[in-house]
């Protein structure tokens, strides 16, 4: 997310410069991916939903430079609605366990104007572009509050009654990208009582998209099921702003403090609230975590003292209540990410500075033995290998066009082989299940290169299927090119110095000369090595470890 | 008019001697001198294609299809000959022998390991210092070792995090979307943890894949280098000092490293561990976008959750894990430019090492 550094400076009184923030942030919160004169770009994780707002990494900022926060949540109520007997807008929630909070408040006598330049500018520095007023309020009060908002266009909706359902078999909708979409029977749907208006949490409908001539909107503040929000937008190829936000989990808190604020603003524009909606429980449940101190010295291996530790996590918005020598810690509400008490040590050793934890040994203690004996094997034949003149080399795992072209990969043979169900592209299609052919195709190319004498071996695993279930085994394969038209006479000697025994494989007669193998070598089919632009005489031997 | 007859009369001329000699040839050889001779470079075909120049727009008319067709023939011909006698090679090779003449030498040759290997021989013979052992996991694995014990739920945003290459479940005893190729060695940690063979100090060196093209800084098949250590009392200091110990041990003395808070499912608290950049040496370069360090590592304390779905009591038990990727740092330590050098055996680059 990028970071507008005026309007963060609006909301917390760090003292430092913009490099300073930057490297600040980058040794105790998270990554910096850019940093610009107009914002800094977070390198977002999975686990700091609260770093997609402004006002959360304000929060973060003040916690880690002991700055000022320049803004405090509002009393409930200030809410616009409160002590208010507004008519409730219609509103029906099919699904509540994947919409558990669904708010909708009916805003009139607005007028689609562009929006001040203050705002445009704010949006800009975060990445986002202007679309009028009334679209950059929902757009500005998600990246303060993290809090996704859709506007409707109230003349466009049926009954003006809102409906979150799932979709039925078969139907469709055009999103605001002008694209049309059908539907899947899990994807959750905002509709009216005649059509679909947009899928819920990921993006809203063209027909019911805010106009020219709108003046009357129904504002959307929705909590929806993460893992529902993910298979839609992954179905549909949706990543948008907001359902990147609805995938991290949202507060409820925090959705009021930011519907609150959304109302506010289409008020400073002269709207007006006629209606509202708040379906669900509307508390979150708070998070309470014990924390010892015993723990937090045994996993960082330092001794943090008990006044650190509480400044420390005082200053993250925690509140605690001491027992002896352990704490119970309340989460803040807009932590979702902090359920264990590891996660609290985490921030305990961020705050105390991961640069600051000393190195020390690991104590001497009796380890249970691994079984070494493959690992040295190889390691030995490799050097083994290398001592009588062949150079190592390690090829892709999989078949190429090339050579699957070259093996004429018969059906029988795709059978038994393992197949990727979604490759890059037709070269990561089968995983090999013999290193030669792969060796072949390294000689071809350095034959090309002009070189006269190859020598090369690869030891890895091939892999196939057997009895239902993949199987992958280690192998050796070596491939000479001596210039000669009979190199098995010199692979095989060469063999016979190293007394390997090792057992050959099967190989398949079909890509071998009719005369020329023995015991797990052979001399390369011609027809097989023409097919791979070879035209000198390849033996080869490929052998199980 | 004339001309064109003359045009006309050589073109028929060239194709009736050359299909003569194409329909005589034995061998490859005289094959590749016809071909050369007729679309080498001033060839025959060249020689007349230039004197088209000079005939008039609606000579070139008749001419043109008759030569193009004259050409696609000598080609065709060409191309079936060569099949011709490749099929009679095949079959000859019947009358080859088998011999094994003991009596000729091999040749003398310098060989090479790749230098993979002699990187990870460095690494390992470094932790087997300190008592780490091997123990490599399958490359072809089950959801629940590269994922779902490693605290990575089905359906976890987290789980974008790798792009990941599935197995084609349809002729396998198997779910679909059960088995994948892993995307990272750190399977080897919960299949060893549910040995329950405490404590653990182990490694591996091994390869991993992502669904992801390939060009000069990706692939979509690498190594991984991972330690896992579990015991009774695993720090973050132990893991700092592991840290320092690996990257001083193969970058020099005098490398420094940094430790920062990274998010892996798998770990808590979890270490981003960047490197001061050997090219500026921390004055900020094109190489480490202007920060003067680069990442290099990811680390962490195993997670609560891995000790449980592997059977061990996180209550007694706490572990660390550190890993990186070694063919991105042989290719700084090496100045190599692309990282298909690794797995695409070209020669020239593998024995320079």
């Amino acid at each position: 997310m990028k970071i507008s550094l005026n309007w963060l400076k609006e909301l917390v009184d760090f003292n430092l410069t913009t490099k300073e923030l930057a490297e600040k942030l980058s040794l105790v919160s998270i990554g910096i991916k850019q940093q610009t004169l107009d914002f800094l770009e977070l390198d977002l994780t999975y686990n700091r939903g609260d770093l997609l707002s402004l006002q959360g990494v304000a929060r973060e900022v003040s916690a880690i430079t002991g700055s000022k926060l320049l803004f405090s949540p509002p009393d409930e109520k200030d809410y616009p609605w409160t002590g208010k007997d507004l008519p409730e807008t219609p509103v029906r929630v099919e699904e509540q366990n994947l919409c558990p909070v669904y708010c909708i408040a009916t805003i009139e006598n607005l007028k689609v104007e562009q929006s001040p330049e203050s705002w445009v500018k704010r949006l800009s520095d975060c990445g986002m572009r202007t679309v009028n007023n009334i679209a950059d309020v929902t757009n500005l009060i998600m990246l303060q509050y993290g809090q996704p908002m859709h506007a409707f266009d109230a003349a466009k909706v049926a009954k003006q009654t809102l409906i979150v359902r799932c979709a039925q078999k078969g139907e469709k909708l055009i999103t605001l990208d002008g694209k049309r979409r059908d539907l899947n029977q899990s994807d959750l749907l905002i509709a009216d009582p005649k059509n679909s208006l947009g899928l819920a949490g990921v993006m809203g409908g063209k027909d019911s998209e805010v106009s020219n001539s709108s003046t009357k909107v129904l504002l959307e503040a929705a909590i929806f099921d993460p893992v529902v929000i993910r298979k839609t937008s992954k179905r549909h190829g949706l990543n948008s702003e907001a359902s990147k936000r609805f995938q991290h989990g949202l507060t409820k808190a925090n959705l009021l403090q930011a519907l609150s604020l959304a109302i506010k603003m289409y008020e400073g524009l002269g709207g007006k609230l006629t209606a509202i909606s708040l379906v669900g429980n509307l508390k979150d449940e708070p998070k309470i975590i014990t924390l010892t101190q015993e723990k937090i010295n045994s996993l960082m291996g330092v001794n943090i003292p008990a006044n650190q530790v509480e400044l420390s996590l005082q200053s993250l918005g925690f509140s605690l209540a001491s027992q002896g020598e352990a704490w119970e810690a309340t989460v803040p509400y807009f932590r979702q990410d902090l359920n264990i008490e590891e996660d609290l040590i985490e921030e305990v050793a961020r705050m105390y500075g991961y640069e600051n934890i000393e190195g020390e040994k690991l104590i001497a203690e009796k380890i249970p033995d691994l079984d070494q004996s493959l690992p040295q094997f190889i390691y030995d034949l490799k050097v083994k290998l290398k001592g009588v003149g062949l150079t190592e080399v390690q090829t892709y795992s999989f078949y190429s066009t090339a050579v699957l072209e070259a093996l004429e990969f018969t059906k029988e043979a795709k059978l038994s082989a393992v197949k990727i169900a979604n490759p890059i592209s037709s070269e990561t299609e089968y995983l090999r299940m013999d290193l030669w052919p792969n060796l072949l195709e390294v000689v071809g190319k350095n034959l090309r290169k002009g070189f006269k004498d190859i020598a090369i071996f690869e030891i890895g695993k091939v892999y196939k299927q057997e009895n239902g279930q993949p199987k992958e085994t280690d192998r050796l394969s070596i491939a000479l090119m001596n210039d000669s038209d009979n190199p098995l006479e010199e692979l095989y000697q060469l063999a016979q110095s190293l007394s390997l025994h090792l057992k050959g494989v099967n190989l398949n007669p079909d890509s071998f000369h009719p005369k020329r193998k023995t015991n797990g070598m052979a001399e390369v089919h011609l027809r097989l090595l023409n097919k791979l632009g070879i035209e000198k005489r390849v033996a080869v031997m490929e052998f199980l470890l | 008019m004339l001309k064109l007859a003359l045009m006309d009369v050589k073109i028929r001329k060239i194709n009736q001697d050359y299909q003569g000699q194409i329909s005589q040839a034995t061998a490859l050889k005289e094959l590749d001198k016809i071909f050369l001779e007729l679309f080498g470079k001033s060839g025959l075909v060249d020689q007349l294609s230039k004197q088209f120049k000079t005939l008039p727009k609606d000579q070139l008319k008749t001419v043109g299809p008759l030569f193009n067709q004259v050409k696609m023939k000598l080609e065709e011909a060409i191309r079936v000959k060569r099949e011709g006698v490749r099929e009679n090679i095949y079959k000859s090779l019947e009358n080859e022998k088998f011999t094994l003449q003991p009596s000729r030498l091999t040749h003398k040759r310098e060989g090479h390991l790749h230098l993979a290997t002699k990187f990870k021989q460095e690494i390992i013979d470094l932790f087997a210092k300190l008592g780490f052992e091997q123990f490599d996991a399958p490359h072809i694995e089950w959801d629940k070792y590269n994922f779902e014990y490693l605290n990575i739920p089905k359906d976890h945003p987290s789980k974008d995090m790798w792009d990941t290459l599935y197995i084609d479940t349809a002729n396998l005893k198997v779910d679909p979307g059960q088995l994948l190729l892993r995307t990272h060695t750190s399977n080897f940690w919960p299949r060893l943890m549910e040995k329950g063979k405490t404590p653990i100090r182990a490694m591996s060196f091994d390869r991993c894949f992502r669904y992801e093209a390939v060009d000069a800084r990706h692939s979509h098949t690498f190594n991984q280098f991972e330690i896992a250590v579990v015991g009774k009392d695993i720090t973050m200091a132990n893991l700092r000092f592991l840290s320092d110990y690996l990257l001083q041990g193969i970058l020099g003395k005098e490398a420094k490293s940094r430790f920062r808070p990274k998010y892996y499912p798998f770990v808590e608290p979890g270490v981003g561990i960047d490197c001061l950049c050997v090219f500026c040496h921390g004055t900020g370069c094109k190489i480490c976008s202007g920060t003067g360090w680069f990442e290099i590592a990811g680390a962490g304390m195993i997670h609560p959750n891995v000790f449980k779905a592997t059977g061990l009591d996180p209550k007694i038990y706490t572990g660390l894990a550190w890993g990186f990727g070694p063919d991105r740092m042989l290719m700084l330590k090496h100045n190599i430019e692309d990282i298909r050098y690794f797995l695409e055996g070209d020669l020239k680059f593998l024995e320079k090492y």
